[in-house]
């Protein structure tokens, strides 16, 4: 399958939250008991039973409030942070862009949660399994929306082929950024170009966003270097122990310190 | 210094003289808690590392149980080890621990000599204390070694009271001490288990007690010193 893309056009959201409805419904996830985090948030993060919610940040500015609203959920990166770090290789990423977990697998260390750049999976405490958004991948296989996208009204999340949706997407910003000069695309580039990709109408920092999310360099050096190293350093001193009980016993040494030691042993 | 421990323990008194007390019951204590938790601590969490190892974990009932015990061994790996610091008779400990600190040139000079003696042939070296600088190289990387492994280990178990910035570097850290004590672990036990030169040491850490005959051709400087300590007394 090509590689596919949801746009979140945050121009176009009025924050009606039917997108975070759909996701419980279709994916069969219980209702939560909400708090309000700020005048319309009524959810502070992910859990492993909410995949995708609403923040609102209220910007002032010349005595205006503004909302900037945004739907957040997994992002699916291309060069997933996740799926790095996952030690029970749970993780995976389709062809589509979606990244995946399989529960079978997970055993709960939570190394995903803690190098994801968006903390975005969460741990259900009971069956010790991580959990997060699956970009709805068994109804995109089978040629359907995702289920936040088909019902979404105003039409602020699409869905496609990434090559399209991402021309569509840059055309939209020229015109966004008439009104609002600080509008970016935020998922082109950032984690490998993200299947999530965003509209901002101000900078990331703003929304609570990473400037540069990358995959974390401690990440990198863990997995790339001192776990290989490290092997071939442990293979090593196993290697050189081998060498010296061979050339001990081809110098004869373990024949004359036979007595020796059984004369330790006995008295 | 073995003197005393005699005297101490009366037992101990009337003792072949063809043999030297190298370590006290304290001491193989220590050792061998520190010994026994490294190897359950590896095994475990080897069962989390790699899901080549994973499959071991059935041995204690699933890996969900295997890190329950990793939680649990590294809070005896810690607190007994820790414990005997202070607790007992805990001289030696710190006599071992400053002597280890002190590396002398003798030591570099053992140490340099020393692969020849590893592969089974002769190295000349100068006469070596209590401990060789082989010997405190192991100790560094264990006391060096259980020092990182533990605050990386506690950070990576209290995840959620850390900064994800500091836990994403808890996790090389462990990782790379856990490394550091596996190949020094190896090189150890080879010594002890299978080189013929250096294996009565082993009697040291089961009994207490290696022969004279071991302690002047290994350690000579302690040997003497200890000679020296019983005649004037
Ligand atoms: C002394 C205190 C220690 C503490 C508190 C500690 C704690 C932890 C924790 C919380 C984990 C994360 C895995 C999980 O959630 O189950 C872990 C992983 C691990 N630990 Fe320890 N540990 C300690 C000592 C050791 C020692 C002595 C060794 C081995 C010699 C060791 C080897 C490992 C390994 C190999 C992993 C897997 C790391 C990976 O996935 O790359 N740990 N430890």
């Amino acid at each position: 399958m090509t590689r596919k893309m949801v746009f979140v056009d945050t121009s176009k959201c009025t924050g009606c939250k039917a997108c975070d409805v759909a996701c419980k419904e279709w994916n069969e996830l219980p209702a939560e008991k909400t708090h309000l985090i700020t005048s319309y948030q009524t959810q502070k993060d992910f859990t492993p039973k909410t995949w995708t919610y609403m923040t609102f940040i209220e910007k002032y500015e010349n005595q205006k409030m503004n909302f900037l609203m945004r739907k957040a959920q997994c992002f699916h990166c291309a060069e997933a942070a996740c799926l790095k770090a996952c030690s029970s290789n749970a993780i995976s990423k389709t062809d589509s862009g979606y990244v995946v977990i399989d529960h079978d697998k997970c055993i709960g260390c939570g190394y995903c949660e803690e190098n994801c750049p968006f903390g975005v999976p969460k741990a259900d405490q009971a069956n010790k399994k991580y959990y997060k958004c699956t970009g709805c991948i068994e109804r995109v296989e089978n040629n359907l929306k995702p289920a936040c996208v088909h019902t979404c009204q105003p039409g602020a999340l699409e869905f496609g082929e990434r090559v399209v949706l991402l021309g569509q997407a840059k055309k939209r910003l020229t015109e966004v950024q008439k009104t609002n000069p600080k509008a970016q695309i935020y998922g082109e580039k950032e984690m490998g170009g993200t299947t999530f990709l965003y509209l901002l109408l101000d900078r990331p920092e703003v929304y609570g966003l990473p400037a540069n999310p990358t995959i974390p360099l401690s990440l990198t050096l863990w997995k790339d270097v001192i776990q290989p190293v490290g092997g071939i350093a442990v293979g090593g001193a196993g290697a050189a122990v081998a060498v010296g009980v061979l050339a001990n016993l081809l110098r004869g040494n373990y024949r004359s310190s036979e007595d020796d030691s059984n004369n330790h042993a006995n008295s | 210094m073995a003197i005393n421990t005699q005297i101490k323990n009366p037992a101990q008194k009337q003792i072949d003289p063809n043999k030297v007390l190298r370590f006290t019951k304290g001491e193989r204590l220590s050792h061998w808690v520190h010994a026994i938790a490294f190897f359950v601590l590896l095994f475990t969490g080897l069962g989390v590392l790699s899901t080549f190892f994973q499959p071991a974990m059935l041995g204690v009932g699933g890996i969900q149980v295997a890190r329950l015990i990793h939680r649990g061994v590294a809070v005896v790996f810690v607190v007994v080890v820790g414990l005997m610091f202070f607790v007992g008779n805990p001289r030696y400990h710190w006599e071992w621990l400053k002597s280890v600190f002190n590396f002398t040139r003798a030591d570099l000079q053992h140490v340099t000599a020393f692969p020849k003696e590893f592969f089974g042939a002769h190295g000349t070296y100068p006469p070596q204390d209590k401990y060789n600088g082989g010997e405190k190289i192991n100790s560094l990387i264990t006391i060096f070694g259980s020092v990182f492994i533990t605050l990386s280990g506690m950070v990576m178990w209290f995840a959620t009271s850390f900064p994800p910035g500091l836990v994403r570097w808890a996790y090389p850290v462990h990782d790379l001490s856990m490394i550091m004590m596996t190949a020094a672990t190896i090189g150890h036990m080879y010594l002890c288990l299978l080189h013929p030169d250096s294996n009565p040491a082993l009697a040291g850490m089961i009994n207490g007690y290696v022969s004279t005959k071991f302690a002047r051709s290994h350690h000579a400087k302690w040997y003497d010193r200890v000679k020296d300590e019983q005649n004037n007394s």
